[in-house]
């Protein structure tokens, strides 16, 4: 049986996974990441155990780098852009690597363009963050407005929340949840599904951590998934303030802090409320150019820019071309790992029966 | 209390008057950024999302009785934030509009019923508005580099029509004057008609479409018959 030949475009959790699973199956990959990390956005993700484990999913992406940097049948492909795509029974690809970049090569090629053929590809390529900078909350204005994926980054680098400026810690966080999703104005009419979870995890870390800090989230309501969810949401709401209303404006005030008015349907009124630091949950949006990789590997995409994965268990109508994680919408650390290795197991199949044929 | 009291009945809910309007209030996710950004949110207890929700219950008579779509300023800000692009300003006025003619608040129905009657929303007659009007043009006439001023009115062929305010034939004629000094500074070939002269149109907020139609349709008229082109409507 001749050795088959896996592409699989993206270093994120999903393309990690698929990657591993493959090359556990004796298949051969190759694996093209554009950024000079593998991980994706989750490598930047914090751990947000309190009294027990939250399961976030945010440590399983660097078990997976080790397991696939020390994996012989995976060939890793950091800092390389996807030249030219072709197809003739196989897919050939021409890949462009974007200077030397020695930390994560483990097995890369000396040269700069590189020509590969495979059997298969995956699309694993991602999904883009909402940059809110149009919506009413002055991000990139004030200071003290991130958003969840920077204040991710800012809890695993520093444990702590701190404000960005004066790397003090705040006395007052708020929450704007739903910045991006849900919004048919901008053609976003989906539910980014994991940043209720998120921003509550994130909020009782903080907690914990900082037990003076007085957390409050704007939702419009509360997404939560996975069996103990409710469990969960009951201990967050015991130490957490819930407000169901989305603010409307943001004010900055004195010292750098941050004024923000809702209207509360309990009291009936307006309410000005000032914070040391504001938290932007922002949309799991599609990436531009996966749309455009999609077309070329004659894959569709859905309206909203998702790519659209093949028929589930009927590998024959894929053509090769599979698609896992967040390429295909909003999913979580753990739900991208696990269609990363459902994806692996559907190529595998596929792959048996075309060589069955030939 | 008894909790079922406030239990609506979803199957005897009548969905029609509303589902048929094409403001998108279905569409709604109770976001809340209408009340949080409405600068009317609070005065007796208007939350512009509960409103939205109501029309989504369809709960016509509730809103049709209710203060709230009166409290509303039209300014539409709500409909700016709004995630669903809900045309909620739109949605107010029609419900306004539902209300039986006599029961809309203040003196907006009466100042219509005058102008619809009598041209403009205080009944003020002809030959008054004439007088008030060339009266102003004499004050002006005595203010240096405005000597021989006058008003032309109902003036055929000029280039500009303009509307008029009641209130500034009434209490503020002092206003009357920054217009028309600075359409004499522009050397603007301007008129004013002796007519129909209002420029306010309260069925806009009363939501009265053929009280509207009237309004606007008498200066369409104005210009048709002056032979004019251009409409300075400052309303």
């Amino acid at each position: 049986m001749k050795s088959s030949n896996v592409l699989v475009i993206g270093g994120g959790i999903a393309g990690l996974t698929a990657a591993y699973e493959l090359a556990k199956l004796d298949i051969n990959v190759e694996l093209v990441e554009k950024t000079p990390f593998l991980g994706g956005h989750a490598a930047r993700f914090t751990c947000k155990a309190t009294e027990c484990c939250e399961k976030c999913g945010a440590c399983m992406v660097e078990e997976k780098i080790q397991k696939v940097s020390q994996n012989k049948n995976i060939k890793i492909h950091t800092n390389a852009t996807l030249n030219t795509i072709s197809r003739n029974d196989r897919f050939y690809f021409n890949i462009h690597i974007n200077g030397q970049n020695k930390e994560t090569d483990v097995s890369v090629s000396k040269e700069n363009d590189i020509s590969i053929s495979a059997d298969a590809v995956i699309m694993a390529t991602g999904f883009t963050p909402y940059y809110p900078a149009k919506k009413p909350y002055g991000y990139k204005v004030f200071d003290n407005v991130i958003t969840n994926l920077e204040l991710e980054e800012m809890l695993r680098n520093n444990n702590i929340a701190v404000k960005p400026s004066d790397k003090q810690a705040p006395d007052k966080i708020a929450f704007i949840q739903c910045v991006g999703s849900r919004d048919s104005k901008l053609n976003h009419l989906w539910c980014s599904k994991i940043c209720c979870a998120s921003a509550l995890r994130m909020a009782r870390l903080i907690k914990r951590r900082q037990p003076e800090t007085s957390i409050t989230i704007f939702y419009i309501d509360i997404q939560g998934f996975g069996n103990d969810f409710e469990n969960f949401y009951e201990k967050a709401k015991k130490d957490i303030k819930l407000i169901r209303a989305i603010p409307a404006d943001i004010y900055k005030v004195e010292n750098e802090r941050l004024k923000l008015e809702y209207f509360d349907h309990l009291l009936m009124q307006p309410i000005e409320e000032v914070y040391d630091m504001v938290v932007l949950s922002v949309a799991i949006t599609p990436k531009n150019e996966s749309k455009e990789l999609a077309d070329s590997l004659g894959i569709e995409t859905y309206d909203t820019g998702f790519i659209k994965s093949c028929n589930k268990d009927d590998t024959a109508t894929s053509n090769g071309v599979f698609v896992a994680g967040t390429a295909g919408g909003p999913l979580s650390i753990s739900e991208s790992a696990a269609q990363g290795a459902k994806t692996a197991w559907d190529v595998k199949k596929y792959l048996n029966k075309n060589q069955l044929e030939f | 209390m008894d909790p079922t009291e406030h239990i609506i009945n979803l199957d005897e809910i009548d969905h029609g008057i509303f589902r048929s309007l094409p403001f998108c209030h279905g569409y709604c996710v109770t976001c809340g950024l209408c009340s949080s950004s409405c600068p009317a949110s609070g005065l007796d207890d208007f939350d512009p999302r509960k409103l939205v929700r109501m029309a989504g219950l369809g709960l016509k008579d509730e809103l049709v009785n209710s203060k709230w779509p009166w409290v509303c300023t039209m300014c539409g800000k709500c409909e700016h934030v709004c995630p669903m692009g809900i045309h909620i300003p739109d949605l107010v006025r029609n419900i306004r509009g539902l209300r039986e003619r006599d029961k809309v608040p203040g003196i907006l129905q009466k100042g219509i019923e005058a102008a619809i009657k009598t041209g403009n929303n205080l009944g003020v007659p002809k030959e008054d508005f004439i007088f008030i009007a060339e009266d102003v043009a004499d004050e002006i006439a005595e203010e240096p580099g405005f000597e021989g001023f006058k008003v032309p009115i109902d003036k055929k062929g000029a280039n500009l029509l303009t509307t008029i305010h009641n209130k500034l034939v009434n209490t503020h004629t002092e206003d009357l004057k920054h217009w028309w000094k600075i359409f004499h500074a522009a050397k603007e070939d301007w008129t004013i008609t002796s007519d129909n002269w209002e420029g306010t149109s309260w069925g806009l907020f009363t939501g009265d479409d053929e009280s509207v139609k009237i309004m606007a349709g008498r200066i369409v008229e104005h210009m048709n018959r002056l032979e004019i082109k251009n409409l300075m409507w400052p309303e």
